[in-house]
């Protein structure tokens, strides 16, 4: 009888088994989230829309007002940015026809291309309070195509992926929040096939940059200020999507592979407008042409 | 009908959380420190001491459910703010039945709830491995700054809500009478 006597730490035993079940259970990246869950976040994603319109607004206006005072001198640089990106739309033009044309000439097809992808537009509706988890909502979700490992990026490069997606909303975890588990296949471009590829493996909160291990194999000759992108390798991204710019490169604390510090190209703070990239690839495979074991289980990336 | 104004506060504060990011200046966002929307754990403090009697758990339960709700909102593993909550603001509760219920005694437990609850929430991060900081950067980069502005946000719920809650306290002591 002693034993019920002591009704609170019975119930605070219980309570912290209870607790080590429920986080041991969700703690490790989950591809499917339970419908409970599901319901949960459908339903408050209705809702932080819907509430999202407003404060935006605000939060935009006040914004705005600052912008305005360097509106002349942008404005000025844009119209020169403007002229030499006609004489690039031509260029881009010839391009893509030749490629058409070559592609034809060796019976590729478009969708063959680790480059070609669909895009998903969305709107961020809600950003996680708890920083170390780097997570932010966004108002689209399974219904619109959406499923878990995709890339999220900006306009200006990539932001991060998808982590789990509900029915009507879905969560995308930052390229700041990343780790060992969610690795990035990419590459620096060079001329004359000396591309240099490597994984981004990490976010380093001291530098506030993306940690770029160079393979072994690869070329070493890295500067600062190249463009890091994604390179499509890893199977699950697509080609071509921008990461960041080299910012400083160093040898690993061992010195036996390079690993540069990449400065994200989108800005991590102020996102909006996001696009979700589906690789169009992976679709023709599922349709049965390319049967083979390596490309599944692939959540590494 | 009354009844429902206390968990329809709660829930619209645990959606506004997810907004609070905006209203800090890009410069903070970006630097070292990072601040923490503990604004639930807010309201649950106010409730424990102005809405709860003596041998009522309102506060502790609230604790529980809207945690959960944190978790399956914005972090997706479940059970860190669910029981941190919960058991802090069971803590809470015990405390203030040897306190009085005035504006200082609000404070002291505002101030003991937000440091225990993130503390809780840093321990178990720490062992899951969500973060790897040492302790003294966590003090001074996380709590500090964390609890400074969750208390300005406890003070700013002070004239909104202290007289309501006591208000609604006693019509519900009434209808069980």
């Amino acid at each position: 009888m002693r034993f019920f006597r002591n009704k609170r730490l019975f119930i605070f035993l219980i309570g912290f088994i209870l607790l080590v079940m429920l986080v041991g259970y969700t703690y490790r990246e989950r591809l499917n989230i339970t419908f409970a869950e599901e319901l949960i976040n459908d339903t408050v994603g209705w809702i932080q829309s819907a509430v999202h319109i407003p404060v935006n607004f605000t939060v935009d206006v006040v914004s705005n007002i600052q912008e305005f005072k360097d509106t002349y001198e942008e404005n000025q640089i844009l119209k020169e940015q403007l002229s030499q990106y006609r004489s690039l739309v031509y260029e881009v033009q010839e391009v893509r026809k030749e490629n058409e044309e070559l592609r034809d000439v060796l019976n590729l097809l478009e969708s063959d291309s680790i480059r070609s992808h669909e895009a998903i537009q969305a709107i961020v509706i809600a950003r996680s309070p708890e920083r170390w988890l780097e997570q932010v909502t966004i108002n689209k979700g399974k219904k619109h195509g959406v499923q878990a490992n995709m890339l999220v990026m900006t306009a200006d490069g990539m932001i991060g992926k998808i982590q789990s997606a509900s029915n009507y909303t879905s969560r995308v975890k930052l390229v700041t929040g990343f780790d060992q588990f969610n690795r990035i296949s990419a590459m620096v471009s060079r001329e004359d096939a000396r591309n240099i590829f490597g994984m981004i493996e990490g976010f380093d909160e001291e530098t506030n940059s993306l940690l770029f291990r160079i393979i072994e194999e690869s070329e070493k000759d890295l500067e600062e200020g190249d463009l890091v992108l994604s390179s499509g390798m890893g199977g699950v991204f697509p080609a071509g999507v921008p990461i960041g710019t080299v910012k400083e490169v160093t040898s690993d604390q061992y010195g036996l592979t390079q690993i540069a510090l990449v400065e994200p190209s989108a800005d991590l703070y102020d996102i909006n407008n996001v696009i979700i990239l589906d690789r169009s690839v992976e679709q023709v495979e599922d349709l049965g042409d390319v049967v083979d074991d390596e490309t599944e289980g692939d959540n590494e990336e | 009908m009354k009844k429902a104004y206390i968990p329809l506060i709660l829930l619209v504060l645990v959606i506004l959380e997810g907004l609070a990011i905006n209203l800090l200046p890009k410069e903070i966002v970006l630097s070292d420190y990072l601040i923490i929307a503990h604004w639930v754990l807010a309201f649950l403090v106010y409730i424990t001491v102005y809405y709860d009697e003596d041998d009522t758990y309102y506060s502790v339960i609230y604790a529980f459910i809207f945690g959960l709700f944190i978790d399956v909102i914005y972090t997706g593993i479940l059970g860190v703010y669910m029981f941190s909550y919960g058991f802090v603001v069971y803590v809470m509760n015990r405390l203030r039945n040897l306190l009085y219920r005035n504006f200082y005694v609000l404070l002291l437990l505002g101030v003991i709830a937000f440091v225990m609850a993130d503390f809780l929430i840093y321990i178990m991060y720490s062992v899951v491995g969500i973060t790897d900081m040492v302790w003294q950067d966590y003090l001074l980069r996380r709590l500090l700054p964390t609890l400074a502005a969750n208390l300005l946000f406890l003070l700013f719920l002070f004239p909104i809500f202290k007289k309501r809650l006591i208000r609604w306290s006693e019509e519900q002591l009434e209808q069980g009478n």
